[in-house]
């Protein structure tokens, strides 16, 4: 049997459903077991965390994470299912540490917000930004500007007029 | 006494070819030379004001390195051995902005960094040109729709000249630093300081 | 004596750090005690740009994501696109693509070659690295028109068949660089003061590299046998015969003798390739162009205006030259993705770098980040 279904057996309650993801076995996962299920999967020996996504569907919000394992040479991939108003989950950085910026860079396109994350800011963004870029409610009408402050960090506002020449 | 008739179409004017250093700076148009008397060292050299600083200010400009995106790899190849940018005397490129009087705005610029480059171009010093160096400096280029890039680096600081392309080959980058040596060589001082009057 | 930690910042301009990357380092005299990375000054949005273009539209901004090599960028987005809507490929088209791909593997390993020992004070590496990448570079240009930023991979195979004439220059190219990287090996590898800045620095152990999600070239130099061209393989690499090259100690000494052997390998690779390069169509017919014969009305496109794939989702991932490369494309039936997200190697690496260089001298941290080669297009897309 394929990673997804010996995932199902093994952890029965937290899987909702398996399929596929055009050649690779998925399994559809409760939120709230994400750290159960995470510990099996790294039992399993799944040792390499490849990306992290985010989704933004009309109704729902899907993360969906990506294993793969070089001693066993399978795929394996998970998703859970957030719902759109406040999405939250629990984080996977206590064991896989790469986890640590796919999920920051998560948090900071599509809104999705991870407890226990140790350092839980924008990375590509400025610190100041305002909505979250990847979902399909963002504004793109409303430009931003970014200033320098007097400790080099970055400030963020509407209102560009002491950065751009006038003409 | 026959008229004497000059067949004017065997006759020709011979141009020397310039030989040494001083002929050579004659030849280029800008500096007339008079060689001083036999008794006294040294020559006077005849030109405009606008003709020598301008000529001083155009032979040797150094960049600062400001490569933001994939022109800097053409920046870089640029300055390598096979288009060779030494020959316009640029080949030092100045890491601090202080010493530097020309910059290559190469890549895209984003709103996180324009502050930064309007701070750089603020650091150099007098006399100092800008050329902006593929689409997305000129205009904000294949990203032009994206929510964080600048529509083109002229809506911080004064361009001079700005070569397209994505990115620009080096035969167009060297075409577009001889564009701003002409630029240069136009520039009218005495104006500036009043000397017509 | 009373001594207290400062804060240095190597910022965003800075000739060393490859782009616009900006380090804060906490510092204790010369030793450094904490680095953090700040990175997103080249954020430009390309994921969001993926939603509102269709799907040809999008592989010109793939070139721009690891600018160096762009021909995996293109590869890995088209080969995602292929398996969602299942069109088949040529052979020729394939051996073609594999072709293009090695080609820029090398070149991609000479930049970081020719960069590292510009970092570290030498600038010979870099004027020949450069001296050789101009004769790949115009071999491109044959081929495709343009020197870095390519859109020549398609669905469907390719965009142009091989012009003639330019299977006799790529053997003079591989005849040239076997000679090159004889000097190479001779200059760099027995020099002492290159030795001392980088054997034993920035060592990093085998599971700490696949936690922190290390992947390529700097990963195989921590001892981990792992190439996605062997163990998961796509395109033609089943019949190719090439080894992955690995060394077991670690440093940055590692990392950059894997670079110089992959370069060996890849030359073996394109000896293959052009031996038993099969004839063809370059192209899958049902979605090909027209080769353009030069009047102004005769070229013709089967690209179909309206490309739907089915709704689903993918994610591929292949073997980059600076390591695992991964497109997620979801679709909704629709001309345009519905999201499209990319695994690139560079932001992934840099995760180890604070581990690695606590405890050194400010020097060697420029050491170091050298043999992790990334490339600021691909860390902030």
């Amino acid at each position: 049997m394929n990673s997804a279904e010996e995932l199902k057996y093994l952890l029965p309650a937290s899987v909702i459903s398996v399929g596929v993801q055009t050649n690779k076995p998925l399994a559809v996962i409760k939120k709230e077991d994400i750290l159960q299920v995470a510990e099996k999967v790294k039992e399993m020996g799944f040792d390499n965390l490849s990306v992290i996504t985010g989704v933004d569907r009309e109704d729902r919000i899907e993360v969906i994470y990506n294993f793969f394992s070089y001693k066993k040479k399978q795929n394996l991939v998970l998703k859970a299912i957030l719902d759109r108003t406040s999405p939250s989950i629990d984080s996977v950085v206590s064991f896989w540490k790469v986890a640590d910026w796919l999920e920051r860079e998560t948090y900071d396109l599509v809104g999705i917000k991870f407890n226990g994350h140790p350092n839980l800011k924008r990375i590509l963004l400025p610190e100041g930004w305002m909505g979250h870029p990847l979902r399909k409610d963002y504004d793109m009408s409303i430009e931003q500007f970014v200033t320098v402050g007097e400790d080099g960090e970055d400030i963020v506002s509407t209102d560009g007029s002491n950065l751009l020449r006038g003409e | 006494m026959d008229p004497v008739t000059i067949d004017t179409t065997k006759i020709r004017t011979t141009k020397r070819k310039p030989e040494t250093a001083l002929e050579k700076l004659e030849d280029t148009g800008m500096i007339n030379t008079i060689l001083a008397a036999k008794d006294r060292e040294g020559f006077i050299l005849l030109t405009t004001i606008d003709q020598f600083i301008n000529w001083g200010r155009l032979s040797s400009l150094w960049p600062v390195t400001s490569g933001l995106a994939c022109c800097a790899i053409e920046m870089m190849a640029v300055s390598m051995a096979h288009h060779d940018i030494a020959r316009f005397g640029m080949e030092v490129f100045r890491a601090s902005p202080r010493q530097a009087d020309l910059m290559f705005v190469a890549g895209t610029v984003t709103k996180r960094m324009a502050p930064r480059v309007k701070q750089l171009y603020e650091m150099m010093a007098e006399p100092k040109w800008v050329i902006s160096v593929g689409s997305c400096a000129n205009t904000g280029g294949p990203y032009h729709e994206s929510y964080c890039v600048l529509k083109g680096v002229d809506n911080i600081i004064p361009v001079d000249v700005y070569i397209p392309g994505c990115p620009p080959r080096p035969e167009a980058w060297l075409y577009g630093i001889i564009q701003l040596r002409q630029k240069i060589k136009n520039e009218g001082y005495g104006v500036k300081w009043g000397l017509n009057k | 004596m009373e001594t207290e930690t400062f804060l240095l910042n190597v910022g965003p301009v800075h000739p060393a750090t490859h782009g616009v990357l900006r380090f804060k380092l906490r510092m204790d005299g010369e030793t450094i005690r904490d680095c953090q990375i700040v990175v997103g000054y080249l954020h430009r949005g390309t994921e969001k740009l993926g939603e509102m273009k269709t799907y040809l539209q999008f592989i010109p901004y793939t070139d721009r994501l690891d600018y160096i090599a762009a021909m995996p960028n293109n590869y890995a987005y088209v080969r995602a696109v292929e398996e969602l809507a299942g069109i088949e490929v040529p052979q020729r088209a394939e051996y073609i693509r594999v072709l293009v791909m090695e080609l820029n593997r090398i070149i991609n390993h000479l930049v970081m070659m020719g960069s590292l020992l510009l970092d570290l004070g030498g600038s010979t590496m870099i004027m020949y690295g450069f001296r050789e990448r101009e004769n790949a570079l115009q071999l491109y240009e044959s081929l495709c028109g343009a020197r870095m930023t390519f859109n020549y991979i398609r669905p469907g195979g390719v965009r142009e068949d091989l012009p003639d004439g330019f299977i006799p220059k790529l053997n003079e190219f591989i005849k040239d660089m076997e000679k090159r990287i004889v000097d190479y090996e001779e200059l760099v590898n027995g020099n002492e003061i290159f030795l001392m800045r980088v054997k034993n620095i920035g060592v990093i152990s085998a599971e700490e590299a696949i936690n922190c999600g290390m992947t390529g070239p700097s990963m195989r130099g921590s001892g981990v046998d792992y190439d996605i061209r062997k163990e998961e393989p796509y395109s033609i690499y089943p019949d190719l015969d090439f080894k992955a090259c690995m060394r077991r100690e670690g440093d940055s000494l590692a990392r950059y003798l894997v670079r110089l052997d992959e370069i060996r390998e890849s030359m073996h690779i394109l000896k293959q390739i052009v031996d038993a390069m099969p004839a063809g169509k370059n192209v899958n017919q049902k979605y090909g162009m027209a080769p353009n014969t030069g009047a102004p009305t005769a070229v013709t496109s089967y690209f179909p205006r309206i490309f739907t794939p089915p709704a689903g989702e993918v994610y591929c991932r292949i073997e980059a030259p600076k390591g695992e490369l991964g497109f997620y494309v979801a679709s909704d039936g629709t001309t345009k993705p519905y999201r499209v997200k990319i695994r690139s190697p560079s932001f992934c690496n840099l995760v180890a770098l604070p581990k690695m260089v606590e405890g050194l001298k400010i020097a060697d941290l420029i050491a170091v980040f050298g043999t992790i080669d990334i490339v600021l297009g691909d860390v902030d897309r």
